[in-house]
């Protein structure tokens, strides 16, 4: 793996880098604030389920925090938990809290939201594996052949929640339709490749951002058509864009916990 | 005495302990005696929602453990609690049956205080070390417990019980691991562990539950040997815990936070400080220092996505 | 009513690779099938192989009540159809200088030519 990383052109090496980290830090928060939800889901069982999908994702960060390693980025585990806000590329859309007065003892996490958030952005995330599966930089390509058997489960498993959603009374539809404006309003930089853009694209890491825009609206159009509604489009420009560090409070918030203990010493083994 | 003096359900019932004498399994469909069924039912539905609540404190380290090994680690392990709380839910949804009782009802028996979970998981985390300390330690107590469990006479339970203590040698070895990291790390990190054994060593002693019933006023561990649920009592689990760890903490440098902890080697039995058992009895009351708190996390969140439940009853198939 | 109807009892069954059995795992709650399949396998069989898995509402499960049960008793009298009652082969066999072909023996005959 050295030996391809040796051949690297600097710009080349810049743009995997960057990209390596939304993949990266885009999997850590969307597994961060799926853990949020242990013991309180709405029903046990799917507490047990979507705690696997949680899991499954952290270790999908673990392996591309484990790329950047080798790249010299930096120990993994650092680079997970260390990097201030600016510094962090994952979409917004992963980093917003499960629900209201999350700052207080008893938050209201909404169920609405963590079903459509979590299937579009699985979704999100199919595509751009997919297109990572024919990577010009082949360790890349290989993790995303790994992250891919997994997908399967967890697109099954959201897509199930939302149409059952979706599809039952006026109540759940109401916040089912709630939590999609929400989701669509953070969409904007989910595709993004912030500043990169150009090298990423032009160094064949992946797609366009334009072309996975376009397969996404592909994928979701089929279910939304069966439950006879509007597919929703992508904003064209974020309100913020994460993969040029551009954050919200929530995620400041986020960062403070996830650096508590490490922070006590950071070169210390834990 | 005549067999016309020996009534058909007493003749069930001393057919019913022969069975339980024997060694025999009694499963779900089995004609039980009410206060088999409803022992069983009390015993295990607590230790169901233990599992459940008890995931609450644990979960609260998956966002600041420190490393994305740890982070994984805490989420699995929490990820069973909730499995072997289903588990054991279901076991006792089986015994409710005849009372049309069902998951619901269990939901609103814990709400409502009526359902109790265990005095361990009232208690408070407050740093890295008692993450570790959950896993190796109150893991350790109910792994000493389940374990004399696997016998129990009721199928279903023995069964559970060895789907979860499979998971429990996992559970264990993660909590060491923190803890030996911790142990051989810095002045601080070693510093950190004693301090947590230390906040939690009576909540240790006080997990298998009073001796006697002198001691808090109520016990249920007559009925749970006299059925052959457990075969131990409380003060012989506790000595258990005393024999398996007390040389493991010692051996890391640590010290027991009771200067008076001694082992008699004629009687083979630990001399100790008793907890107080007026924290006990307040936490069985549901007024330990988390117990509020916690309860009231769970049946907001069950209570605001109530919802969910209602409308997927209606695609019922 | 909600709290009636959200809860269905399914049990679940596995292979662990695509040649074995199928055999019986736990049961669990769910509102219908589909959410009892995607379910299924994250509750129960996280640490083991999964190849199939099927979903059973238990209300589809015709079972035995103690009555019942009582068809299922048996005498310990049918050596007549086990190898038990013709074990006095062996000797006869020795006689004619011959083993006897024993189910180890007539089970091996699928494989190599010896």
């Amino acid at each position: 793996m050295s030996e391809i990383e040796k051949d690297l052109p600097m710009e080349n090496k810049e743009a995997l880098t960057s990209l390596l980290f939304q993949l990266a830090d885009d999997d850590f928060m969307y597994a961060y604030r799926g853990s949020e939800w242990l013991g309180l889901a709405p029903h046990i069982e799917a507490d047990i389920a979507s705690s696997s999908i949680s899991q499954d994702s952290m270790g999908h960060a673990a392996m591309f925090y484990s790329l950047l390693e080798d790249l010299g980025a930096g120990n993994a585990d650092n680079l997970a938990h260390m990097r201030i806000a600016s510094e962090r590329k994952n979409s917004i859309l992963t980093e917003r809290v499960n629900g209201e007065g999350y700052y207080m003892e008893v938050p209201h996490y909404d169920w609405a939201y963590a079903v459509v958030r979590s299937y579009f952005y699985t979704q999100a995330k199919k595509i751009k594996i997919d297109s990572l599966c024919g990577s010009s930089y082949k360790p890349l390509a290989e993790i995303a052949v790994k992250v891919k058997m997994e997908l399967y489960y967890h697109r099954l498993h959201w897509e199930t929640w939302f149409k059952q959603l979706m599809g039952s009374t006026d109540v759940a539809k109401q916040k089912m339709n709630k939590a999609v404006e929400l989701v669509m309003a953070d969409f904007g930089d989910v595709f993004s490749y912030g500043n990169q853009k150009l090298e990423i694209e032009v160094s064949r890491l992946i797609e366009s951002e334009e072309d996975l825009k376009a397969k996404w609206h592909e994928s979701i159009k089929p279910v939304f058509l069966a439950l006879q509604m509007e597919a929703p489009t992508i904003p064209d420009l974020p309100s913020k864009n994460g993969r040029n560090g551009e954050h919200t409070k929530d995620l400041d918030d986020a960062l403070l916990t996830l650096s508590e203990v490490s922070k006590l010493d950071p070169v210390a083994i834990w | 005495m005549t067999s016309s003096n020996i009534t058909a359900e007493e003749e069930q019932l001393s057919r019913f302990m022969e069975r339980i004498e024997s060694g025999d399994k009694i499963e779900a469909n089995d004609w039980m005696p009410e206060e088999y069924r409803m022992t069983l039912i009390k015993l295990i539905s607590m230790h169901g929602m233990s599992e459940i609540m008890g995931a609450l404190p644990e979960k609260e380290w998956v966002p600041r453990a420190p490393t994305l090994n740890r982070k994984l680690g805490i989420m699995a392990k929490v990820q069973d609690e909730m499995g072997h709380g289903q588990l054991l839910l279901r076991v006792t949804e089986d015994l409710l049956l005849p009372y049309g009782k069902n998951r619901g009802d269990l939901m609103q028996d814990l709400f409502n205080g009526d359902l109790k979970f265990h005095n361990v998981f009232h208690m408070e985390t407050k740093t890295w070390a008692d993450a570790g300390i959950i896993g190796w330690l109150v893991d350790g107590a109910a792994i000493i417990t389940q374990t004399d469990m696997l016998k129990a006479s009721y199928g279903p339970y023995a069964r559970a019980l060895q789907r979860i203590c499979a998971e429990e040698v996992f559970h264990a070895q993660h909590g060491e691991s923190i803890i030996m990291a911790l142990a051989e790390g810095t002045d601080e990190q070693k510093a950190m562990i004693q301090e947590s054994l230390n906040r939690w060593w009576e909540a240790l002693l006080m997990f298998f539950g009073p001796a006697s019933k002198e001691t808090t006023g109520s016990s249920k561990q007559d009925l749970t040997i006299k059925y052959k649920i457990r075969t131990k009592t409380n003060e012989e689990f506790r000595q258990i815990f005393f024999d398996k760890y007390i040389p493991r903490i010692l051996s890391l440098g640590l010290t027991i936070p009771d200067p008076t902890i001694n082992y008699d080697s004629e009687s083979k039995m630990w001399s100790y400080q008793q907890p107080d058992w007026n924290e006990f009895k307040k936490i069985i009351r549901n007024q330990g220092p988390r117990s509020e708190a916690r309860l009231n996390l769970r049946r907001q969140s069950y209570e605001y996505n109530s919802w969910v439940r209602d409308a997927l009853s209606e695609t019922v198939s | 009513m909600a709290k009636e109807t959200f809860y269905q009892e399914y049990e679940i069954f596995s292979k662990r690779t695509p040649n074995s059995a199928f055999q019986h795992q736990f049961s669990l709650l769910a509102p219908n099938e589909d959410m009892a399949f995607v379910m299924a396998q994250e509750n129960f069989m996280r640490r083991e192989p999964v190849a199939d898995i099927w979903i059973v509402n238990r209300k589809h499960v015709r079972k035995m009540d103690t009555e019942e049960k009582m068809t299922l008793g048996r005498l310990e009298n049918k050596d007549y159809r086990t190898t038990k009652g013709y074990g006095y082969l062996k000797k006869k066999w020795r006689q004619y200088e011959q083993e006897i072909l024993d189910e180890k023996e007539i089970l091996s005959w699928g494989g190599e030519r010896k």
